[in-house]
This record gives C-alpha cells, sequence and structure tokens, in this order.
C-alpha cells in the first residue's frame, strides 16, 4: 500500500512540473545542438518571444480550468491589434489607445462567456463561432487592409529593463497575478470546482454561470494584453494576425501541466509549458533543424504530455 | 508495464526525441528537401536566410533554388534557413534567433513591410541585409531583389487586350487584400486597361491567392450568371482554381491569365489551351545567394534596387520554357 502511495506521488510530483521536466531535458539537447542557447541575449530572444503565446496561454489556462476551451483567441488577438493600430494612426494617446482595446477585449470575451452560459452550447462550438465572426470583424474594421504609419508610439515594450524585455516582464507579472487570483481567492477556487464537477458545484452554491463570465472576461482580458504585446512587436496592425495562435496557447496550457477536462493545473505550469514550446523553436533553429522537422518533435512532445496526463487518472 | 517505468520510458522517450534533432538536422542537409542545410564548417561565415513560408508553390521553387544556389559556395559560406509560417510575429523572432549567431549577411524575404523595425535592428547591428522579393520602407538594409509586380500587371493587361482584341468583359481575381504585390499586380493591370477602353474589369473578392477559395469564388460567380470573357488572376493557383469551376460547371472557354509561372501543372495547361498564359513571377533567391557571396568576397553590389526581368509563357514558348527552368513545382 505504502509503495503504491510512493508510485503515486512520484507520478504527481512528475505531472506537476512536467513542463520543468521537459525544459530540463532540452536544456541537455541544447548543450550538444548549440552552445549560443546559452548567451543572455539568446534568453532576451526567448523572453520576448515567448510573451504574446505566454500571454495567450494564462488566460487560456483559465478558460481550460472550467473545462472550456477558446479557439477565438487568434481571431481576437487581429482584431485587437487592428483596433490598437487604427487608434495610434489616428492620433490617440497611448494610455488612452491601451485602456480602451483592453477594456474591448474584456468585453468580447465576457460576451464570450455570457453566450456559453445562456445558450448551454458546448464552449468548442461557440469559441468556433466566435473564431470566424471575430476574424470577419477584424477584416472589416481594417478596411481589409494593414494599418501602419503610427512611428515608433509602441516602441518602449520592446525596451529592457533588469536585464529583461517589458514584454517579458508584463508576462511575469500576468502569471504571478493570476497564479495568486486561483491558489488564494474564492474566486480561484469556484474556477476549480466547475472544471472538477459542473453539476455538483451549481447544487453546492458556486455561482456557475458568473464565474464562466469572469474566466472568459480574463481570458478576453489577456487576449487584450498579448495584442498590445503584438502590435508593439510589428508594428502595424494586420487583419490576418494570428492565424493558429490558439493551438499554440492550448498546447502550451496542456504541455504546462493542465488536463483538458478541467479543474486540474496552474499558470505557473502553463508559463514553463509556454517557454518550453518558444525554447524548442528556438534550440532547433539554433542548430539548424528543419522548420517542419521542428513541427514534427513539437506535436510528438505535446502527444507525450497528454499522455502523462491520464497516468493514474482514469 | 507498472507507473514508475511507465515514467521511465517517457522520459527516456522525450530525451531520445530531443537528442535525436541533433541527427536529422545532417539528414536535411543531404536530404536537400528540409528548409535548413546546416554545414559542418562552423568557421565559415554565416549566411542566414529568413523566409516568409515554405508553403506555396512559388515559394518552394523558390527555396530548392536558393539552396542550389547555396551550394555552390559551400567552401564560402555556411547557409541556414527557417521559414516563418506567414507570420510577422514568428518571422521578427526567427530574425531574432539567427542574430544571435551573428550572420555575415542576412537574406530577408519579409512576410509584410511590418518586419521593417526588425531589418533596421539587423542592419544596425552590422548585417549586410539583402531582401528579397518583398522590400520595406526606409533605406536602412543593403540590396533588394525581386520582380516587378507592376511590370508584370501592365505586361498581363497587354496581353489581355490583345487575346480579347480589345473588348470584352474581364473577371479580376485578386491575391491577399493587404499585401504589396496584389496592389500592384492589380493596379499595373488596370493601367494597361487605359489602352482598351472597350474592356470593362470587374474586380472579383480576396481569393488570397489560394486555389480553393478561387474555386469556390468562381463557382458562386457563374451562379449570378453575368457575362464576361476573361479571366485574370493574380497568380496561377488561382488561375488554375477559376479554370477547374468552370470546367465543372462546363462554361465555354474563356480566355485565362495568370502569373507565376512556377509549377509544371500551370504550363500543362497553357500546353493544353485551357490557360492562355502566365507571367513568370522570377524568383531572387539566387541572385540574393550570388550577391551574399560577393559581399563576403567584398564585392558591393552598384544598384540597391535589383529588378528581375519576366518572362511570358504562352503555347507556343511552354515547352521552351520548361527546358530552361528544370526546377518547376511538380
Amino acid at each position: 500500500m505504502s509503495r503504491l502511495l510512493n508510485r503515486m506521488n512520484t507520478l504527481q510530483t512528475v505531472q506537476r512540473y512536467q513542463g520543468l521536466v521537459g525544459l530540463l531535458l532540452l536544456f541537455i539537447a541544447a548543450f550538444f545542438l548549440s552552445k549560443d542557447f546559452f548567451t543572455s541575449d539568446n534568453w532576451v530572444n526567448v523572453l520576448k518571444q515567448v510573451a504574446i503565446p505566454g500571454t495567450l496561454a494564462i488566460g487560456m489556462t483559465f478558460v481550460i480550468l472550467t473545462g472550456g476551451i477558446d479557439l477565438s483567441v487568434g481571431s481576437h488577438l487581429a482584431l485587437i491589434n487592428v483596433i490598437v493600430a487604427a487608434w495610434l494612426k489616428h492620433g490617440t494617446g497611448l494610455g488612452e489607445t491601451i485602456a480602451y482595446s483592453l477594456f474591448i477585449a474584456t468585453t468580447i470575451g465576457a460576451f464570450i462567456g455570457w453566450i456559453i452560459g445562456a445558450t448551454k452550447l458546448q464552449p468548442f462550438i461557440v469559441t468556433l463561432a466566435a473564431m470566424v465572426t471575430l476574424r470577419g470583424i477584424a477584416y472589416v474594421y481594417s478596411n481589409r487592409t494593414m494599418i501602419s504609419g503610427f512611428e515608433d508610439k509602441l516602441g518602449g515594450f520592446q525596451q529592457s529593463y533588469f536585464q529583461l524585455p517589458v514584454s517579458g516582464w508584463i508576462l511575469i507579472f500576468t502569471t504571478i497575478l493570476s497564479g495568486v487570483l486561483l491558489a488564494r481567492s474564492i474566486f480561484g477556487r469556484h474556477v476549480y470546482a466547475i472544471g472538477g464537477n459542473q453539476e455538483a458545484s451549481r447544487l453546492s452554491g458556486v455561482p456557475v454561470n458568473k464565474t464562466r463570465i469572469a474566466v472568459y472576461a480574463l481570458n478576453g482580458l489577456c487576449v487584450g494584453l498579448a495584442a498590445v504585446l503584438f502590435t508593439a512587436r510589428t508594428n502595424n496592425g494586420a487583419p490576418s494576425a494570428g492565424l493558429g495562435y490558439e493551438l499554440d496557447a492550448i498546447a502550451a496550457v496542456v504541455v504546462g501541466g493542465s488536463s483538458l477536462v478541467g479543474g486540474i493545473g496552474n499558470v505557473f505550469g502553463t508559463f514553463l509549458g509556454a517557454l518550453f514550446i518558444v525554447c524548442i523553436n528556438n534550440v532547433l533553429q539554433l542548430g539548424g533543424v528543419d522548420t517542419n522537422i521542428a513541427q514534427g518533435w513539437k506535436g510528438l512532445i505535446i502527444l507525450l504530455a497528454v499522455y502523462m496526463q491520464n497516468l493514474g487518472r482514469q | 508495464m507498472n507507473m514508475r517505468s511507465k515514467i521511465g520510458f517517457i522520459g527516456a522517450g522525450l530525451a531520445l526525441a530531443l537528442a535525436g534533432c541533433n541527427g536529422s538536422s545532417s539528414g536535411t542537409a543531404t536530404a536537400g528537401g528540409g528548409n535548413a542545410t546546416a554545414a559542418n564548417n562552423s568557421s565559415l561565415p554565416l549566411v542566414a536566410f529568413s523566409q516568409a513560408n515554405s508553403q506555396d508553390p512559388w515559394r518552394q521553387v523558390f527555396d530548392k533554388d536558393t539552396k542550389a544556389e547555396a551550394a555552390k559556395y559551400t567552401s564560402d559560406m555556411q547557409f541556414e534557413e527557417q521559414e516563418a509560417e506567414d507570420d510577422v510575429n514568428k518571422q521578427v523572432g526567427v530574425i531574432d534567433t539567427f542574430m544571435v549567431k551573428k550572420p555575415k549577411v542576412l537574406l530577408v524575404s519579409p512576410v509584410t513591410e511590418a518586419v521593417q523595425t526588425e531589418v533596421e535592428k539587423a542592419h544596425d547591428a552590422g548585417e549586410f541585409v539583402i531582401l528579397l522579393d518583398r522590400s520595406v520602407p526606409g533605406t536602412k538594409w543593403d540590396v533588394y531583389v525581386g520582380g516587378d509586380n507592376m511590370a508584370i500587371g501592365r505586361q498581363a493587361g497587354d496581353q489581355m487586350g490583345k487575346l480579347l482584341n480589345g473588348k470584352g468583359t474581364v473577371l479580376m481575381i485578386r491575391g491577399t487584400a493587404d499585401a504589396k504585390p496584389t496592389k500592384d499586380r492589380g493596379n499595373g493591370f488596370m493601367e494597361s486597361m487605359k489602352k482598351f477602353p472597350g474592356i470593362k474589369v470587374i474586380v472579383g473578392d480576396d481569393c488570397g491567392y489560394q486555389r480553393g477559395k478561387a474555386q469556390t469564388f468562381m463557382e458562386n460567380f457563374l451562379q449570378q450568371k453575368q457575362p464576361f470573357d476573361a479571366v485574370y488572376a493574380h497568380n496561377d493557383e488561382m488561375a488554375i482554381g477559376a479554370y477547374q469551376a468552370m470546367k465543372a460547371a462546363n462554361t465555354p472557354k474563356k480566355v485565362i491569365i495568370g502569373i507565376d509561372g512556377c509549377q509544371k501543372e500551370m504550363i500543362e495547361h497553357i500546353k493544353n489551351g485551357d490557360i492562355d498564359a502566365t507571367f513568370m513571377y522570377p524568383d531572387p533567391g539566387p541572385k540574393g545567394v550570388d550577391i551574399a557571396d560577393d559581399f563576403l568576397k567584398g564585392k558591393k553590389p552598384t544598384d540597391k534596387n535589383i529588378f528581375l526581368p519576366t518572362e511570358m509563357v504562352t503555347k507556343d514558348t511552354a515547352d521552351a520554357y520548361e527546358k530552361e527552368h528544370p526546377n518547376l513545382a511538380g
């Protein structure tokens, strides 16, 4: 009996920190593939690259913890991207533009959460519809062209403070705040409860619909943040931006140890998961490995991660 | 298998998978079909190439030709290539990562003009920056090599006017709305149309340079029963898509003109008389690699903008064209 418990503990520990385990293995691989991986230049570079998918993945973690999914984040990012670009081009101040676009992003998220509760449709279907709709709105809003010509108004996001890029700091703060919210607040407990068993939580008095709206709103806020960082990075607004980003975000959450069924996982794991995925790309490129071969490895690793999540949980 | 051995098995698998990457890089180099050609001699200067995407047929030929050219200079340079899946954000990441390796020459085929800041960063870091196919605003780059889409659009217009004897209706199927080649291929064509007041142009939808989208668009267009005499598509894939839709609907033969001339399939259609003409969109890769090699030997080109000429392919010239371009996509 105690041996069995022991095994379960080892398994749970590995599951909990599988992002970290993956990263460690990757570091070993990097040691053979490319020494450039370990330079500080490259680490600033990696943090810049992880900021956008990482922020999206943090938002996605909330959604996945409730047992939901959001397929619309890529299109949502494109819409906020063109809004930010259009407002800056129009001459609106930086602060107002950011506040306004984050507000819109949060509202869109809340609206999606509300629809899921009101229609009782699966999140997969609702967010699939949102994915198509938001992409269409992004094209119409931008008049089907790219929006550029707002100089370097968002240049501040590309600078570094204390050795780290601003975008990296934003991801780190978002992760810590989200982690505290999930672990220390009643709201956080509700999120885990809904993901564990929605019906049981409803019967025991958890405000399921309100919590869901808040979760999708937080996810929307994360999309808004990511979109601002995206605009800063590309310095323009493109209605075709962010294609397929929802899958990167979901992959980061899963590799980070969250269960797609809901109720299990945390944002620190997601952070490591996102970092892991960006590092794979980075290591393989530095090592001169073919991009499409890299995609194959990524798929294999995600499959392994999900398999590990399911061990001992049937 | 008990739990612990399962974990061990997975861990070993993961480690193997990651370690395996090392071996696969040399595999790609010899296979030649991949994106990265890792040379073994790391003391040679690095020439890094950031490709916008490696998916569409024109880019595949572009990749193949570029690699073949780089293979001629293995004693002068290490050549590496990465694609960015047509995503600006990914391309910025690719270039940032290349910069860690401090290449002497950076070849960039921009996804959009939005990589300007990143291109400037590389230029400021002292890298010799060669832009391929698409340019970026500003002057902080060294050489641009590409085709002249305006000129191609004009020539396509001239040919259209000739084939229609200056009279009729042309449906223009457009590429990605927010891309510069789309604007140039459209504007060049419209410029030429001024010479043919008897020709009316219907501006069709943005079909994203994709065959499937153009096919669907054409199917819907045919449902409207609007009379037309010709199709001008901003690339061959869309021309083929439109042709397939018309063929399925038993539409009588229309004049069809495409652009790119990089696929065997298109050349076959031209030989069969299904499609009337295409204009080669020149592949800037080999020229870019030549310039990179010249630079490594201390020679810089005198022109900052190098425009490669186009070539019209019709039924009469199709055979010769195919012989001249052995690397056409399948």
